[in-house]
């Protein structure tokens, strides 16, 4: 097992070409961290560059106490999972997951000792025999994170493993990783653009974004705290309600904002510097806007435009006059009445409510 | 309905079918007929249609029945040293095969997953020379292999041999003289460096990530998941240098070192050659090999990248 520290990581493909600009991260002994952000972000270059597979234009790694810049992907101690799998077509399972061992020559009985052992904890011992193209994806994804194990590696880099796999294997399979990681309590380092298994899986998640960690933070604290717009709106599905606003009141502990047609919302914030008159992004979870009664003060008139009924909550899309924005609310299963065109009254609670100023940095909320 | 459906299904099979069978009928027909030639009493029914594809012998009242005699083919090694002429075919094609796979492999690899500079250019530049017809570098080739001969019969006598034998390795006259020029062939880089492109990287850096060198990912992970490329680039090899007829003609100039296309050429065509029915045998013999040898390579033209990735 090793901690991971990158300082002011930077790749750069040519000149100008730069996807990596800089990364600082430190990652624990035995962390299970996940990297996440939409394609293109970075984030699979930075586990390349990692494990060795890409060079790293600048900046210093280390595994352990080791600065491995420049040390070959085979002498630092990982092992991967490809999103592709990466089997070895020609080879039995047995082989695939024995290929590595005997390349560092270690003894044969060891080697089919440890084979074993991994296939054992992957449930996978009547497949040692079989080639990749006969097993399941699930089976081949099981041979793969088998092959990494065998290696006892003191760090998993895992790249996108599930994303190949249909829904229900992939939640079985998330539930697997999370066990693996519990009882080889070895340091994972697993690449996602998926936020579920983001929020799922992490100890601790990074939020890439055009080559740039955008937040780091436990996965609470992440979908209750965003540094920013991206963040607020990358984490959470469906994702977070945004509407552009200005700022026209200032409290000790919430701002008053003003939304188009005269529609007001308080947020419980820290306006900080904040002035009224600033353009701000107002930001509610679907989940924590509330339907109510006509009588409630401040209650905002809404009409539905859709309603999905996903059998544990119901996912209603309404559209406030004026506001160009379409809401998702996230609503109990029981609110199976609403249909298409029904007039609603909605509230943006106060205590839920979020705000980004005009460069996207979230105001200190007040809780 | 029902009918119609069947019947217009027979139909395109039966088309199907019979272009299929006049397909191959058109591509064996040379062989055909030479075999049928070659296992004939003589070429009497030979040039008649459609007698000539089936073999007639003759009885002792001159009339000719269908049936079949061996007896030319047995010829063929009383009249020629066809044996001789097997066995260096034999030797030819499989250096040539070697040779030719081990350094298309070699030379297709780096060009495919390295990166260097100037890389580029000397793919074009390996490519521009399947433009030349090969007649072009006959002469070249010639002068190349006298002065290796001769260079080889220097460094004997300097080294204080008066026997000519090392020329005999690499100048006129020797097998490698023969094989060569065509090792290392534009076509077989292209193919090869095409199909190494066609491996995922993931695969290659997944053996990266296991610890293998540059040697190791190209021998045990590269090389068996390319078997079908291998096999074809073996096969056109193997046929070109079993049938290649102009340069070792020019360059084997012993009867012992000719192979195959060049000795039954001599031997059995020409005014004072023997009967036409000696010449088919021997071409039926010649191609034999090559047909063997497709049989038993023919399985490793499935795909070998089954179950490597999604």
């Amino acid at each position: 097992m090793a901690s991971i520290t990158l300082k002011n990581i930077k790749k750069n493909y040519t000149k100008d070409v730069c996807v990596i600009k800089g990364v600082d991260l430190e990652i624990k002994d035995g962390e299970f961290v996940v990297f996440v952000g939409p394609s293109g972000c970075g984030k699979s270059t930075l586990m390349r560059m990692i494990a060795g597979l890409e060079d790293i234009t600048a900046g210093e790694l280390y595994i352990g106490d080791t600065l491995s810049n420049d040390l070959h992907a085979s002498k630092r101690g990982i092992a991967m999972v490809f999103q592709s799998y990466a089997l070895y077509p020609h080879m039995s399972v047995y082989d695939n997951m024995a290929f590595a061992l005997k390349l560092a020559g270690t003894p044969k009985p060891e080697i089919d000792q440890r084979v074993k052992k991994a296939a054992d904890i992957l449930q996978m011992s009547h497949l040692l025999e079989r080639k990749p193209k006969a097993l399941s994806g699930g089976q081949r994804q099981r041979v793969a994170i088998g092959r990494a194990i065998v290696r006892n590696p003191k760090v998993f880099l895992l790249d996108e493993p599930l994303s190949n796999l249909d829904a229900s294997l992939r939640l079985n399979m998330r539930v697997e990783l999370s066990k693996l990681h519990q009882e080889l309590k070895t340091t994972m380092l697993y690449v996602t653009h998926d936020q579920v298994e983001a929020m799922t899986l992490a100890d601790r998640i990074v939020v890439f974004n055009a080559g740039i960690i955008q937040q780091v933070g436990s996965p609470l604290e992440m979908y209750e705290n965003p540094s920013n717009l991206f963040v607020a709106s990358f984490l959470g599905s469906p994702k977070m309600n945004l509407f552009e606003a200005q700022l026209v009141g200032v409290e000790q502990n919430a701002a008053v904002v003003r939304l188009p047609k005269g529609i007001t919302a308080r947020a419980a914030v820290n306006p900080g510097s904040a002035k009224v008159g600033d353009k701000v992004t107002l930001g509610i979870r679907p989940e924590h806007i509330q339907l109510v009664d006509e009588s409630v003060a401040g209650a905002i008139p809404a009409k539905v435009d859709l309603v999905e009924h996903l059998g544990d909550t119901v996912l209603a899309y309404v559209e406030i006059p004026g506001v160009n924005e379409i809401i998702c609310m996230k609503l109990p299963a029981n609110m199976t009445g609403l249909k298409f065109g029904d007039t609603v009254r909605i509230v943006f609670p106060e205590q839920h409510s979020m705000l980004f100023d005009a460069e996207g940095l979230a105001f200190k909320r007040h809780r | 309905m029902f009918k119609s459906k069947t019947l217009t299904r027979a139909l395109v099979m039966g088309s199907q079918y019979a272009s299929l069978i006049l397909f191959a009928l058109f591509t064996t027909f040379p062989l055909l007929w030479a075999l049928s030639f070659g296992l004939s009493t003589d070429g009497s029914t030979a040039y008649f249609f459609p007698q000539g594809f089936i073999p007639h012998i003759a009885d002792g009242e001159g009339n000719y029945n269908i049936g079949a005699t061996f007896s030319w083919f047995e010829r063929v090694f009383v009249e020629i040293p066809f044996s001789t002429y097997f066995k260096n075919s034999m030797i030819m094609s499989t250096a040539s095969v070697l040779g030719t796979v081990l350094i298309s492999v070699l030379a297709a690899y780096p060009l495919s997953r390295m990166r260097f500079f100037g890389r580029n250019f000397i793919f074009i530049a390996i490519i521009a020379t399947m433009m030349l017809p090969s007649e072009a570098s006959l002469v070249p080739n010639y002068i190349t292999v006298t002065t290796l001969g001769r260079w080889a019969n220097s460094l004997q006598a300097m080294l204080g041999s008066d026997a000519e034998t090392w020329r005999r390795f690499v100048g006129i006259n020797s097998y490698f003289a023969a094989i060569a020029p065509s090792l290392a062939g534009a076509f077989g880089i292209f193919l090869m460096k095409q199909a190494f492109e066609a491996v995922p990287q993931d695969l290659i850096d997944a053996a990266r990530v296991d610890g293998a060198t540059e040697m190791q990912i190209l021998w045990r992970i590269m090389l068996p998941v390319t078997t079908p490329s291998i096999a074809a680039l073996s096969i056109f090899t193997l046929v070109n240098a079993w049938n290649d007829f102009l340069w070792p003609s020019i360059i084997m100039r012993s009867k012992e070192m000719q192979p195959l296309a060049v000795g039954v050429f001599n031997d059995l065509t020409g005014p004072l050659s023997g009967s036409q029915n000696t010449l088919m045998a021997a071409i039926v013999l010649t191609v034999i090999p090559v047909l063997i040898f497709f049989s038993f390579t023919q399985r490793y033209f499935i795909s070998g990248m089954d179950g490597a990735v999604k």
